[in-house]
């Protein structure tokens, strides 16, 4: 198995997923690219961390009174998951519909806002966008609680064209009014009661109470509307399709998923590779997965122009360096501690500054957050008692007799924490880390021992390098 | 006054949770508090009188101290139209001074842009905790998140000195100026580089340090301690952020109010003592907040989310006293139960920023705001 | 109100709540595991407390009045009064109330009023070592009986922790555990366990013979779904915390079926002290159903409970006062639920 095919499904990966173990490249790369991609594409069971072990040891998952709980016990599913792509997708949804707890305080039904995105975002965009629109933490986010026959809000209405569907100057101030309208009385259960609590931050006096869609029929506004065009006694579903069948759509939603899976920056090649995602989009019925099936077996994204063209998102370095460390794969207190250094490092999951979601791209990375990247990763790489850790070390211990020169050394460990592929600066300053003790043997090494921490540092820094920031 | 030819300092406290305003300066002479607050009640007996009406909780003897020196400005009835008594809601609004729709820049992080426009200076601000407090981002400004000053900066792990060395070393190559045409791996090496030279510089400040001012034990007094060791290392910083909590006491509150009221109050009084030691006292002014006040009415054992707040500022060149109305407890006066505000948190804002600071508060604050006379113009 | 009338001739009158949720310390709750009544009817309450309020960790005491009559411990860490993570607690003939802690792998005991009296918390899987210590119960000779969970095992020992016995290990068979929880012991000081991770509770005589088990993984009547509370009254009848149907269930002497219960929680007086005074979450709390119809994806009992307040959510553990009143604290609802069997 070449080298090249191994950075090709590291690259798939890292895009499709949190990045891969050495062994699970293999694996992938064994089964071949676009069978991969297949299955990456069909989600089966996720094998992940299950939910009633979560909920003996950790009780703030169960109860999901904060978001910190309920970030938490996302991440768990994002470490354990068999599916990455799964979670990976709905990191995108949740990063472009934006939803966060400062607004809502119930973390329960932000998590079934990202269940939600798991069973419907491979799917009909149209589909998903009546589920968005039926999503109570949603309904709370934007507002639709207050949207009324009698006093319509266009809160929804407005971001439903502008931020989650066509992107501005697609349709009309009328076309937002008339939208709205046709939202009217999609609002949650007990709605007054629910609003209050949101709104005043209560757990008072029980706790949360979770949330449902609730439809009010007598609320709904069901006169004529002219909608993008069309003229009819339009609900929120008919609205949805008319939405889901415009160019714009195919555009905005091709184009983001570009952004997030392929480049930060779209170039013309790019937006060659957008034109063909629009197409699939069609061609399909509006079928994301076929959307991701073009993308990811473009030529474009398997050249070198595509790889290492995103900063990586504090979640995906995260969950990226637990998954090779393999830590925190059983109940392990402190996991909220994990979902917060997310926070620290400008992303906190569930909690997007606002609608817009997250800036991405090297916004992400300023000096602060990248100490946190920094140390997060490297407290993750550096400990040998992580089973991930010890499977590296184990691999090296077996190849060349185990010995290797620093500048071995090196090549071994930027191959093995990525691939990674560094500058001759870069390069030159690890070999010169690794050199400052000589040659290291692992042959004889005990857990632990002096060898085993050299490998262990310098596996951490080279995941300090700033090639590691990107994915 | 004789200028140090100090720039001037802001260290801000939040008080997270929503401090209850009406336990911290009570309304003694007010039946009505004690109609409202059969459980949950200061005894006038215990209270540190201000006047005739109100008096501050028994556990803020040190700022009580400061206040009969005159470096105390209270500000009553504070908080903003429309209220919301959502923590995490109030805190946004008071973070980033609108209250009307969801914003994301910081006012203090709008302070540091208009202050080091080329963020030449990448400790203008600190931050005393970990993560970014709302109100100093803003994007383009560097802040450094100090959990620990002793042991902050990259690489926290190794804890052989030789190693770290070594490992230091290997970044800031790593991170070097580079032959790179790539814009964003530049942009990650300036990151880097200003990151490593913010922590060199911060590294610095307690060994500098010497005081003798023995801080006391709590997170607050400890993190004041930081921000008065960085102040006297010189190093440019400017806005010093703190917070404290939780203040959230819908249960149980007396003691617990007592015990953060202890903790905040000796802090300050350390910290204040500190200053005075250093000879830094006129040019740095502590601002402290909560994101709301407390409803009127007791719960049985403690108070609910409220409205109305109070705000402190206290320093060496602070005209002392009282600020604001004290809001009516008359139930038509009440704000749906609560202290209902009668100023506008960014008039605080506005204040400090051009007075104290030097600033063009409106475009910080979005809007024009009344000022008050805690500061002389 | 009570609930249907059974075969086997015991119904369940719902009594009252106790409890408020809060986020300091004083009264109220903070995610409730474990009750145990003392011997002056003070009631105790273990507050586990999730991560983010660890330094709330105590015993409450109240009352049936709901009076907030005081707490001890002292939040998270390793001092004597401090626990990292707590799960059951019993009082002994003396009034001394065992508290064990599945993290810092002990058993700490106090007396009535609070202060430490002694530590049992050698980690390990030796006789008397602990390895996640969970269900306690105690029988009429003060015999203590200790689930070690990650062990697979119970174990039996004297009040001043001398060992006596131990039987189980991991495994799904008679006799076999995997990940144990609850555990209680009838008049008979026959001992039954709260089998977790086996959907079960299994019964044994007071040297850990193998008797029976009943119950089997699902959502019917009968079945379980993770039973992590068990209690017995003076005749025999079984009463499980079915923690993951989140509900209670209760089978007759010989195994078999009796009744399920869901929860009817109502406004405790700490409640109704809330709702008082704020009156916004009041007027439109009276104009909601809290018992809702649910769409289909939200029909898993977890979604179930975290929306129909009354019903059970977090239901941990099922224990007895002397009048034969029942405790069900609830971890998610900070607040006990209390039935009086008729």
């Amino acid at each position: 198995m070449s080298n090249a095919d191994i950075a090709l499904m590291a690259h798939l990966m890292r895009r499709a997923g949190f990045g891969a173990t050495r062994d699970e490249l293999e694996a992938a790369v064994a089964k071949g690219y676009e069978a991969t991609v297949e299955e990456l594409l069909h989600p089966g069971d996720p094998q992940d961390l299950p939910q009633d072990i979560i909920r003996r040891y950790h009780t703030e998952q169960a109860e999901l009174r904060l978001s910190d709980g309920a970030a938490a016990n996302w991440m768990y599913r994002m470490i354990t998951t068999q599916n990455p792509l799964e979670e990976k997708l709905a990191l995108f949804w949740h990063s472009l519909f934006a939803t966060g707890y400062v607004k809502l305080n119930q973390a329960n039904a932000l998590l079934n806002q990202i269940q939600m995105f798991r069973t419907y975002g491979l799917g009909n965009y149209a589909t998903l966008l009546v589920e968005l629109s039926r999503d109570p933490a949603m309904i709370i986010w934007l507002d639709n609680n207050d949207n009324h026959k009698e006093a319509i809000n266009e809160n929804y209405g407005r971001e439903l064209l502008e931020l989650f569907s066509m992107g501005i100057g697609n349709y009309t101030e009328q076309d937002i009014k008339e939208c709205a309208r046709a939202f009217t009385g999609w609002t949650l259960g007990n709605a007054e009661y629910m609003s209050t609590r949101a709104s005043r931050d209560s757990i008072w006096p029980y706790s949360r109470i979770n949330w449902h869609f609730q439809y009010r029929d007598h609320d709904h506004d069901d006169g004529e509307k002219t909608f993008l065009g069309e003229t009819g006694n339009f609900n929120g579903q008919d609205i949805v399709e008319i939405i889901a069948r415009q160019e714009a759509t195919a555009r905005f939603v091709s184009t983001r998923l570009f952004q997030f899976f392929a480049a930060d920056e779209v170039d013309e090649d790019g937006e060659t590779v957008i034109e063909e995602m629009m197409k699939s989009y069609f061609d399909s019925g509006y079928e994301i997965r076929s959307v991701l099936r073009t993308l990811f077996n473009s030529d474009y994204f398997k050249s070198e122009k595509a790889r290492w063209a995103r900063v990586k998102g504090p979640v995906e370095l995260v969950i990226g360096a637990v998954r090779m460390a393999g830590s925190y794969r059983e109940p392990t207190p402190g996991i909220e501690q994990v979902a917060r250094q997310a926070v620290y490092m400008g992303q906190g999951l569930l909690q997007p500054p606002s609608v817009e979601g997250w800036h991405e791209g090297i916004e992400w990375v300023d000096s602060g957050a990248l100490v946190e990247r920094i140390n997060f990763v490297a407290h993750e790489l550096a400990n040998v008692q992580n089973p991930g850790v010890r499977r590296i070390i184990d691999r090296l211990a077996g190849e060349n007799g185990g010995t290797f020169t620093p500048e071995e050394l090196v090549d071994r460990c930027l191959d093995l924490v990525g691939p990674v592929e560094v500058s001759d600066d870069t390069k030159a300053a690890l070999i010169e880390y690794a050199g400052l003790q000589g040659d290291v043997s692992l042959a004889n090494s005990d857990e632990g021992d002096e060898s085993e921490q050299r490998v262990a540092g310098l596996l951490s820094l080279a995941a300090a390098t700033r090639e590691y920031q990107l994915a | 006054m004789v200028s140090s030819g100090r720039e001037k300092n802001l260290v801000i406290i939040q008080l997270t949770g929503a401090n209850d305003a009406l336990n911290t300066v009570v309304p003694y002479n007010n039946g009505l508090y004690y109609d409202f607050r059969p459980n949950v009640n200061m005894a006038a007996e215990d209270l540190l009188p201000l006047n005739d009406e109100l008096g501050l909780t028994p556990h803020a003897p040190e700022v009580k101290s400061l206040w009969d020196r005159g470096k105390v400005a209270l500000i009553n009835g504070i908080g903003y139209a429309n209220p919301n008594r959502s923590h995490f809601r109030s805190m946004d609004i008071w973070h980033t001074a609108e209250p009307d729709k969801i914003a994301t820049e910081g006012w203090l992080g709008r302070a540091v842009k208009d202050m080091d426009p080329q963020g030449e200076n990448v400790l203008t601000a600190v931050n005393f905790g970990r993560g970014l407090p709302r109100s100093l981002a803003s994007r383009g400004v560097p802040v450094a998140s100090v959990g620990n000053l002793e042991t902050y900066g990259l690489f926290p792990d190794v804890d052989d000195d030789q190693q770290k060395k070594y490992t230091l070393e290997a970044f800031a190559r790593m991170y070097g100026p580079d032959r790179s045409r790539d814009p964003v791996l530049e942009s990650l090496g300036q990151t880097g580089r200003d990151a490593l030279r913010g922590a060199d510089i911060l590294r610095t400040a307690p060994e500098r340090y010497s005081s003798s001012i023995e801080y006391a034990q709590s997170g607050i007094a400890q993190s004041l301690k930081n921000a008065a060791q960085v102040m006297f290392a010189d190093l440019g910083t400017r806005i010093y952020y703190t917070s404290v909590g939780s203040f959230d006491t819908h249960g149980g509150e007396l003691p617990v109010h007592a015990k953060l009221w202890d903790d905040v109050s000796a802090a300050i009084g350390d910290f204040y003592a500190d200053l005075e030691e250093h000879g830094y006292q006129d040019d740095t002014l502590i601002f402290v907040w909560s994101e709301f006040g407390r409803r009127i009415k007791d719960n049985g054992s403690g108070t609910d989310h409220g409205a109305g707040s109070i705000a402190m500022v206290i320093g060496g060149e602070v005209n002392g006293g009282m600020y604001g109305r004290f809001p009516s407890l008359e139930e038509a006066e009440q704000q749906e139960g609560d202290l209902r505000a009668n100023n506008d948190f960014r008039s605080t804002y506005s204040t400090i920023l051009e007075r104290w600071i030097g600033l063009d508060a409106p475009s910080i604050v979005n809007g024009q705001f009344e000022q008050f006379e805690f500061i002389s113009k | 109100m009570s609930t249907q009338a059974s075969p086997k001739q015991l119904t369940l009158e719902y009594v009252k709540t106790i409890g408020l949720a809060t986020n300091q310390t004083g009264r109220g709750f903070v995610n409730p595991y474990d009750v145990a009544v003392g011997q002056d009817g003070r009631i105790f309450v273990l507050n586990h407390c999730d991560s983010a309020r660890k330094n709330l960790i105590r015993v409450g005491i109240v009352n049936l009045d709901e009076d907030y009559l005081g707490e001890f411990g002292s939040g998270a860490g390793t001092g004597d009064d401090q626990f990292s993570s707590p799960v059951a607690m019993v009082f002994d003939s003396k009034d001394r109330l065992y508290i064990t802690d599945e993290l810092h792998h002990r058993v700490t005991i106090f007396d009535s009023s609070g202060n430490f009296l002694d530590k049992w918390d050698t980690k390990g899987s030796g006789s008397g070592e602990f390895n996640g210590p969970a269900g306690i119960a105690i029988d009429s000779n003060d015999n203590v009986y200790i689930v070690d969970q990650h062990n697979s095992r119970v174990q039996k020992l004297t009040s001043d922790g001398k060992f006596i016995a131990e039987w189980g290990e991991f495994g799904s068979g008679p006799g076999q555990f995997n990940l144990p929880w609850g555990i209680a012991v009838d008049k008979e000081a026959n001992v039954y366990v709260a089998d977790w991770r086996n959907d079960r509770i299994q019964k044994f005589t007071t040297d850990g013979a193998y008797l029976a088990s009943f119950g089997e993984s699902g959502d019917g009547d009968g079945q379980l779904n993770r039973p992590s509370g068990v209690g017995v009254d003076d005749e025999g009848f079984v009463y499980v915390a079915d923690w993951g149907n989140e509900r209670l269930q209760v089978f007759a002497p010989d195994g078999s079926f009796v009744l399920v219960e869901r929860g009817q929680a109502t406004n405790s007086k700490w409640a109704e002290d809330y709702l008082s005074v704020n009156l916004e979450e009041k007027e439109t709390r009276e104009i909601s159903n809290l018992v809702p119809d649910l769409p289909p994806h939200l029909n898993t009992p977890q979604h179930i409970s975290a929306q129909t307040e009354p019903y059970f959510w977090g239901p941990v553990s099922v224990r007895f006062d002397r009048d034969g009143r029942l405790y069900i604290p609830e971890s998610n609802r900070h607040r006990m639920q209390i039935y009086q069997r008729k």
